[in-house]
């Protein structure tokens, strides 16, 4: 027992002191680890923030008005109604009519402007619909067409050019966001592995005398490990500053642009555990790898 | 100056010295590169031994050292040290062979960011984690090799003769059963030379075995012990008290 605590405070002191006496290089390292744990971190952000812009998009494309002819009677109306209600694609349906049709297309000033000239109220009213998924509407938008008490010149407001589009931004975006994420994660593996054998080499001497006086291959590289730890610690308490420093600035400006992101704090909470997790284990693992190639003698 | 380093018997008996402490049979070692560094070597070095190892550069003295603390690896042949197999040991058990030897080299390998007390309790630190009465041990070992007064030293303050001291202070404060110093004295001048020759000898006389490789011919000719001298990998001459030319060699 007195063995096994002398061995871990031998590692834990000579750790501390070996980052202390080589603070150059412990510190490059620290900032090259804390570099890339900041760049993974951006990307998830930005790759998390553009998806809920975009996921905030599609709930609204996920919206289709069918415009009621001015001749249609009230029973067919509520007919129709019903029976979308009843279709399983349909999220909700409400009724809007002419007046408040009216209402909400006078909150555009022009078009206020454009209804007081006319004098009268040329707004159809119209059932709208929220539909599960967005490859649906098509389906949706054409049985509605088919439907005798909608209006014939304009149908629906349903725009197939716009959803196709904003389906193929967010695959571009998933796919750009992991291959970006693949190229960190290796250049951050060789980096670092290089960062931690240039550390380890600068002690190459300490590891040929800890051999050759007969210390066992475990006690060699406990130090290295905990100090690789301790980067990776620093590292990610350095890189998770700025990310969430960063995205809290982010979302303050973006408040009231049309690109406005909510700020989500259960994934920020989440991408902080990642890059601690993230540089503690990548930290012990580049050491390990490190002091591989020295351990040989 | 009265030297506590073992409590270990004196020079070996007759019937201790029947199994050798280190002995080589048959050895060969082929580096990768096809350098054949020894050939067909047999040797036994008893317990209590003094050896002197000599040879030119490259004869195969520094490869023979490093086989016997499993540097390296024979290609062919049995090496035994203590009574075990040293060629065929698993990895694992190498930490507890080098336990057994003391080791210094002609460049000290000192660490230069510590005192001369944490060099040397750099060695117990690593083998014995928690050993009690570390501070004393240091002292004691200091006292052996002289240096008692330079404890809170470093390296760089130090003359080369002393740090040479360090080294063999660093070596022996695990009371090693043998002591082995390649080239010891190779980066000093003749005087210091010998203080380092003393105090090997001090430690051979309270019983530790000693194997010394070094082609300082001024102190092999003055302290006349056993000389195995190599010549291009080959054990070429083993005498009791012998010297560092065979007798009637030309001199350089």
């Amino acid at each position: 027992m007195r063995r096994v605590i002398a061995s871990l405070w031998f590692a834990t002191v000579s750790a501390g002191q070996n980052f202390k006496r080589n603070l150059g290089v412990s510190l490059a390292g620290v900032f090259t680890m804390g570099l890339i744990l900041f760049l993974v971190g951006g990307a998830l952000l930005v790759t998390h923030s553009v998806n809920t812009v975009l996921e905030h998009q599609q709930a609204n494309a996920s919206k289709i008005k069918i415009y009621l002819s001015d001749n249609a009677s009230l029973s067919a109306i509520t007919d129709f109604s019903t029976r979308l209600q009843h279709d399983s694609r349909v999220l909700a349906v409400s009724f809007e009519d002419k007046d408040q049709a009216e209402k909400e297309a006078s909150q555009d000033p022009q078009i206020s402007q454009a209804l007081q000239t006319l004098g009268s109220n040329p707004l159809p009213a119209s059932l709208n619909l929220t539909v599960r998924r967005l490859t649906d509407l098509g389906a949706l938008d054409s049985m509605a067409r088919n439907s005798p008490i909608v209006d014939k010149s304009t149908a629906t407001d349903y725009n197939p050019d716009v959803i196709n589009k904003l389906h193929t931004l967010i695959d571009i975006i998933e796919i750009v966001g992991a291959v970006i994420a693949a190229i960190l994660f290796v250049v951050s593996v060789v980096i670092i592995m290089n960062t931690i054998r240039t550390a380890v080499y600068a002690r190459r001497t300490e590891i040929e005398i800890m051999k050759l006086v007969g210390a066992t291959d475990w006690f060699v590289r406990w130090p290295f490990i905990l100090e690789g730890i301790l980067g990776g610690v620093l590292a990610a308490v350095f890189s998770g500053a700025i990310v969430a420093g960063g995205y809290n600035l982010f979302v303050h400006y973006t408040h009231s642009s049309i690109f406005g992101v909510p700020f989500d704090g259960p994934y920020t909470f989440a991408l902080l555990v990642i890059l601690a997790v993230g540089g503690v284990a990548v930290g012990a693992f580049g050491s390990f790898l490190g002091v591989r190639r020295f351990l040989n003698v | 100056m009265s030297v506590a380093i073992a409590e270990r018997p004196q020079v070996a008996s007759p019937v201790t010295s029947l199994r050798p402490v280190i002995s080589f049979h048959g050895v060969n070692k082929v580096y990768p590169n096809g350098t054949t560094a020894l050939r067909e070597v047999d040797l036994a070095i008893h317990e209590g031994d003094f050896c002197f190892l000599v040879g030119a550069s490259g004869a195969g003295k520094s490869t023979l050292v490093r086989l016997l603390i499993r540097e390296e690896a024979a290609t062919t042949g049995r090496i035994f040290v203590d009574g075990q197999e040293v060629s065929r040991m698993s990895r694992r058990r190498l930490p507890k062979l080098r336990r057994k030897f003391g080791i210094v080299f002609q460049d000290y390998k000192l660490l230069t960011n510590r005192t001369v007390a944490q060099n040397v309790a750099f060695a117990l630190q690593v083998t014995k984690p928690g050993q009690r009465h570390l501070r004393e041990k240091i002292e004691e070992t200091l006292w052996i090799v002289g240096l008692e007064d330079k404890l809170e030293k470093y390296p760089d303050e130090l003359s080369g003769g002393e740090q040479q001291r360090v080294a063999i202070a660093r070596a022996l404060i695990h009371r090693p059963r043998i002591f082995l110093a390649d080239e010891p004295t190779g980066n000093l001048d003749p005087d210091t030379s010998w203080g380092i020759v003393q105090l090997l000898l001090q430690i051979n006389h309270r019983g530790t075995t000693v194997l010394m490789a070094t082609h300082n011919r001024e102190v092999v000719d003055l302290v006349r012990r056993r000389v195995i001298a190599i010549e291009d990998g080959r054990v070429v001459r083993d005498e009791a008290q012998g010297r560092y030319l065979r007798q009637g060699e030309a001199t350089l």
